[in-house]
């Protein structure tokens, strides 16, 4: 699904993501984990086209994702407010997305009927613009906005790191759930290293750009993580 | 911005240090002090509306500051105190202080020109203070902005009529200054209540600054007309909703509609009866064109705060631009319609601006959506429009000029060779009308310049 080689992306002469070659299948739940600055984001963006690598190429389902726009039609992502429009409010921003993936809005609606406990009464109706949500909020709509777009590959930045603790929880379980019943291709990052390892199959270790560590998810990688974390 | 300021501050030290020369040469036979002192008050007049446009308002976003141990009336006297350092405060001192030293000072001595220098450094005070007021009013409350505009209006209008004379009240005040010099007392007076009036308005809204913000019910909106145009139909919904609902397009398009009358001083009867028709093509390319331009100056800056959303959702590249075009053409065409009361200054007005409107469908557009592609600096959409500069740079002044020449270099060359000046217009028409049949053309030529930059833009974008 997904496919990377040779990417490098430098800024000043220094590489802020160098990954020589990752292959991702369809259904692989991955984890994205490591300290600020390692280059996490800055993949996600390479992923979706928003910064141009210096050197390699990025496949998602076998398309080349700088020479045709196909991609777009099958991931969906959220990585932070960027991907908001602040002025509209959440309900106009689902029929937004649902509109440009060629959703009808009573398809919408349905959709959103499933996000009521997610949303805990308090993005739907809200009579708020996005901007004028709380951080929380607001990330909860841009997570739902991704899952609308019925995409194969979804990408989250960070997912958990505004959640309160229950919408943690329900997030992990519709992350499962999907992957169970669409084998989606997941790709997060998330600096809980307990949520993480619960939810995904497989964690990537990043440190200063480059991918140290490809795990496949045991009762031990837990451990094995903290240990590299330990200060 | 920083030009212009060089430049007026450059004119304003030469105006003042050829003041004494050029007063006897611009008016002969003339005491230059009283014709001086007539003019004082006509330039702190006109001060009052520079700096109401221009003057920066000193913000300071305050909440980090509240929880340090600082105490709030520090906080309000360094805002103050910065303020002050403002070039407007310095256009007064170079202007005036040169002349009131040499012939004042020689002429009437020491203390009327101790008097006049304290009168400008204070009446500058009284200006900067009372404008920093008015302006954080307008912020509050629109009825301000306008209140501001209705009396300054009078007031110019009144002068310029003839109702009564700034110029008179200026030459009695001052003229009375040269032999009382403790008058001066009296703008320092007005200073100090601007001041104190300022201070204590800030002293009060100190955390309102930050919270001015009403919390009424926001309701979602549809436009169901929009709907049967699929996607470029919800990218035209989108944009209408950000104009209608953030502060900076939303004052542009109060201007725009300002700028619709702009008409009545551009198309001069004068023009219309000699056949110089290049004025009035200017004048039409301007009143149907006037969303494009200025609508189209951040064209895709305006959306800089989701820009990144936009470019991965499920959305191509040219469908975005062509909602541009349909966005500008529509837009157009409701300009053309509302401006077609100018028809009744004269008919060819009417054919003129359709003229325009085909230019500016057809060419003008193209212009705009090209230079967007150049332009990565990324826009507050929540700050107001009029004098901003956030997000301008050296292309949009360049297209600027592009505005003013192309509808000339169509129109002069047609008209030459056909001899007419009706065959310049029918070619601007004409030639516009092409370029818009072309769109589709244009439209992939420009997604290929857009994807060319993209990376630049969205770099651009993100840094706020």
């Amino acid at each position: 699904m997904i496919s990377v080689s040779n990417i490098i992306k430098a800024y000043g002469g220094i590489a802020v993501v160098d990954i020589p070659a990752l292959q991702v299948g369809q259904g692989e739940m991955i984890g994205l984990v490591g300290n600020n600055g390692a280059g996490k984001t800055t993949f996600f963006r390479l992923l979706l086209d928003l910064i141009r690598a210096n050197k390699g190429e990025i496949l998602l389902k076998e398309k080349n994702i700088t020479v045709s726009e196909d991609w777009k039609s099958y991931t969906a992502a959220y990585l932070d407010e960027g991907f908001l429009i602040g002025y509209l409010t959440p309900e106009e921003y689902f029929y937004f997305t649902g509109k440009l993936a060629g959703q009808s809005k009573a398809h919408v609606d349905e959709f959103l009927l499933g996000f009521a406990a997610f949303f805990d009464g308090a993005v739907l109706k809200s009579g708020k613009y996005i901007r004028d949500l709380s951080k929380g909020n607001q990330f909860k709509v841009g997570i739902a906005a991704a899952l609308l777009q019925d995409p194969e590959i979804l990408i989250l930045d960070e997912p958990f790191a505004n959640l309160d603790p229950s919408s943690q929880m329900r997030l992990i379980k519709m992350l499962k759930d999907l992957h169970e019943q669409r084998r989606l291709t997941v790709m997060i990052s998330s600096h809980d290293l307990n949520h993480i390892t619960d939810v995904c199959s497989r964690i990537l270790l990043m440190e200063k750009g480059r991918i140290i560590r490809d795990l496949h998810t045991s009762p031990d990688t837990l451990k094995e993580l903290e240990e590299y974390f330990k200060i | 911005m920083g030009f212009v300021i060089v430049y007026l501050l450059a004119v304003a030290i030469g105006v003042g240090f050829y003041l004494k020369e050029l007063i006897p040469k611009n008016f002969p036979g003339q005491d230059p002090v009283k014709v001086f002192c007539g003019w004082v008050l006509y330039y702190f007049f006109f001060d009052i509306v520079l700096r109401f446009m221009w003057q920066d308002l000193p913000t300071l976003s305050i909440q980090p500051y509240l929880v340090q141990n600082i105490r709030r009336r520090q906080l309000i006297r360094f805002l103050n105190v910065r303020s002050l350092f403002s070039f407007f405060n310095l256009l007064p001192v170079f202007l005036f202080v040169p002349f009131t030293v040499w012939r004042i000072g020689q002429e009437y001595g020491a203390g009327a020109m101790t008097g006049f220098l304290v009168c400008i450094f204070f009446l500058t005070g009284f200006n900067h203070f009372m404008i920093l007021y008015i302006k954080r009013k307008t912020i509050l409350n629109n009825w301000w902005l306008v209140s501001f505009c209705i009396v300054i209006s009078i007031c110019g209008l009144a002068d310029y009529f003839g109702f009564f004379s700034l110029r008179a009240v200026s030459s009695a005040a001052f003229t009375r200054l040269l032999f009382f010099p403790w008058l001066a007392l009296v703008p320092v007076g007005m200073a100090a209540a601007a001041f104190i009036n300022n201070y204590y308005f800030l002293y009060r809204n100190l955390f309102l600054e930050d919270i001015v913000r009403k919390d009424t019910r926001k309701e979602g909106a549809e436009y169901a007309f929009l709907n049967r145009f699929g996607a470029i139909g919800e990218l035209i919904a989108l944009e209408l909703k950000l104009i209608l609902r953030n502060k900076r397009p939303r004052s542009l398009l109060m201007l725009c509609g300002v700028f619709l009358f702009y008409g009545l001083i551009l198309y001069k009867p004068q023009y219309i009866a000699s056949g110089s028709y290049g004025f009035l093509i200017f004048g039409g390319v301007f009143v149907t064109g006037l969303f494009i331009s200025n609508y189209g100056q951040f064209l895709f800056a305006w959306q800089s705060s989701h820009f990144d959303g936009l470019m991965a959702s499920h959305l191509s590249v040219r469908t975005y631009i062509k909602s541009k075009f349909v966005l500008f053409t529509a837009v157009c065409t409701i300009l053309l319609l509302l401006s077609s009361f100018y028809g009744l200054l004269s008919w060819k007005l009417i054919f003129i601006q359709l003229a325009a409107y085909f230019y500016n469908i057809g060419i003008n557009t193209v212009i705009v959506v090209y230079f967007a592609t150049r332009s990565y600096k990324a826009i507050d959409i929540g700050k107001k429009a009029a004098f901003n500069y956030q997000g301008t740079g050296a292309a949009q002044w360049i297209y600027s000029l592009f505005i003013f020449l192309i509808p000339m270099a169509i129109y002069l060359p047609v008209k030459l060779i056909s001899g007419y000046s009706w065959g310049g217009i029918v070619g601007l028409g004409i030639a516009g009308l092409i370029s818009f049949l072309l769109q589709d053309w244009w439209v992939d030529w420009l997604t290929r310049e857009f994807n060319k930059r993209k990376y630049s833009i969205l770099e651009g974008f993100r840094q706020k």
